[in-house]
């Protein structure tokens, strides 16, 4: 390929187009990078590596409210000054506060909680040997995750989904006509954010709002509103992202049901379990950066505010890294970008690998040889996707 | 105190840079530099630093 006009196009706008298509991996085959209709799409593992960490390409969200004609008001302030799309020393000195409260081993301890919720919810609808796995287990499970890692009540969880849902039409393109409705879940979701910090400042546990809170002793550290949007990305970034990521999981062991039996007789895979459908099928399908300056990168002229979005389950299945890609959860694998990376890496990683690897072994002993068992509707692939219904049934087991 | 980073494990996130700037750096080819001696002043900061990285690759060195 000698210019960047023989270059592959996607339109990645397009609700049709698809990362596990013949079209995106003869484009990888092809070339490291295609075109879109926004900026350059980065298609190759070797190369996402490098520029997931690149240092002249920063977090490249910042700009979505106003590019989206959203200029001002509670939704613009909470997203241009929340950590997500904060960089250099403002974006270290709030991840530096916040990171030990996320630390392994406060989460460990959790998850014996995540265990028994998992058990709690399959018991449910064990017996009838169906269910509607987004509504019956993936969306109450990601959600009391977060109650049981926040300290809430895991009764009050219907009202964090639907908050952290409503948050997340931000996020697509009705935002404009959405913005009424997003600005009151927001302000809904910060006035039970600055409640639980007062309750802790007031009553300290020793849970997750505490460390946060204690953290916020000394002078220069986190104000009360920066924890307060600390909590609130949180609950945002973690809910939706966590119900997806179960529900592709089981979508990509709809297709290998051999490897789901063996992770029923082998629950100690339940961590590459994770790690295997995240690589394979990742509900973040690209990560966003965009060009802080110009410079030259694999013979391409990347000019300064150019978005760059770094395909992860292209990346993921890549035959240049990945020599046999199909999912394999006995096998060893380099790592992979389902949580971004570098210095904006997602925070809550540790969370989210304890939660899942929790989850999908139960759910391999209890529903076996599991298929379709109705109609299943899917968000589309571009950006954040994930099933909205994923009607199942399955061969109910003790 | 002596740090030791597993470079098969290490993926050059950068992280560690964040929490302990003075002794983690990441160089002009992408790649994480460190510094092996640190002073036990710091050990709070080379903890966070094990802790927050993403695929665990930091250690404190025991001598015995």
């Amino acid at each position: 390929m000698s210019s960047v006009a023989e270059a592959p196009y996607f339109n990645i706008s397009d609700p049709k187009f698809a990362m596990h298509s013949e079209e995106v991996r003869n484009a990888r085959e092809q070339s490291w990078y295609a075109r879109t209709n926004y900026g350059i799409a980065v298609l190759r593992y070797n190369q996402v590596s490098q520029l997931l960490k690149d240092q002249r390409l920063s977090q490249g969200s910042g700009q979505w409210p106003a590019h989206n004609g959203v200029h001002s008001g509670l939704f613009y302030d909470w997203w241009t000054t929340c950590l997500l799309v904060l960089e250099g020393e403002d974006h270290h000195r709030i991840r530096r506060l916040v990171n030990p409260a996320f630390s392994p081993r406060h989460i460990e301890p959790l998850i014996p909680r995540f265990e028994a919720l998992a058990e709690e919810l399959v018991e449910a609808y064990a017996s009838s040997g169906r269910c509607e796995f987004v509504a019956d287990f993936a969306e109450p499970y990601a959600t009391r995750v977060l109650c049981i890692l926040l300290g809430i009540p895991e009764s009050e969880w219907p009202t964090i989904a639907r908050l952290a849902s409503t948050i997340g039409l931000a996020l697509g393109i009705t935002i404009t006509e959405e913005l009424p409705t997003i600005e009151e879940a927001l302000g809904e979701l910060y006035e039970y954010a600055e409640a639980l910090i007062r309750d802790r400042q007031q009553n300290p546990k020793d849970d997750f709002i505490t460390r946060l809170v204690e953290a916020n002793k000394d002078g220069d550290a986190l104000s009360d509103a920066e924890l307060r949007n600390a909590l609130v990305l949180m609950i945002f970034g973690g809910m939706d992202t966590t119900r997806n990521q179960l529900g592709l999981g089981m979508q990509s062991f709809l297709h290998n049901p051999a490897q789901w039996a063996l992770l029923g007789e082998k629950p100690e895979l339940g961590r590459a379990a994770t790690e295997e459908v995240m690589r394979t099928n990742p509900t973040t399908t690209w990560v966003t950066r965009e060009a802080a300056v110009t410079f030259e990168y694999e013979g391409l002229t990347i000019e300064k505010g150019t978005t760059v979005h770094l395909f992860t389950q292209t990346s993921g299945t890549d035959p240049m890294a990945f020599p046999d890609p199909e999912m394999d959860i006995e096998g060893e694998h380099k790592p992979h970008y389902g949580f971004g990376g570098g210095i904006h890496h997602c925070l809550g990683h540790f969370v989210a690998r304890a939660d899942m690897s929790v989850a999908y072994p139960i759910l391999a002993r209890r529903m076996k040889d599991i298929r379709l068992g109705g109609v299943d509707e899917w968000l589309p692939d571009s950006g954040n996707t994930g099933p909205v219904r994923l009607p199942l049934t399955f061969t109910p087991a003790p | 105190m002596k740090i030791h980073v597993d470079r098969t494990l290490c993926d050059n996130h950068g992280q560690c840079t964040i929490t302990a700037p003075s002794v983690f750096r990441i160089d002009d080819q992408g790649i994480l530099q460190y510094e092996e001696n640190v002073d036990d002043s710091l050990r709070a900061d080379i903890e966070d630093s094990m802790d927050v990285c993403p695929v665990q690759a930091i250690f404190i060195v025991t001598e015995d």
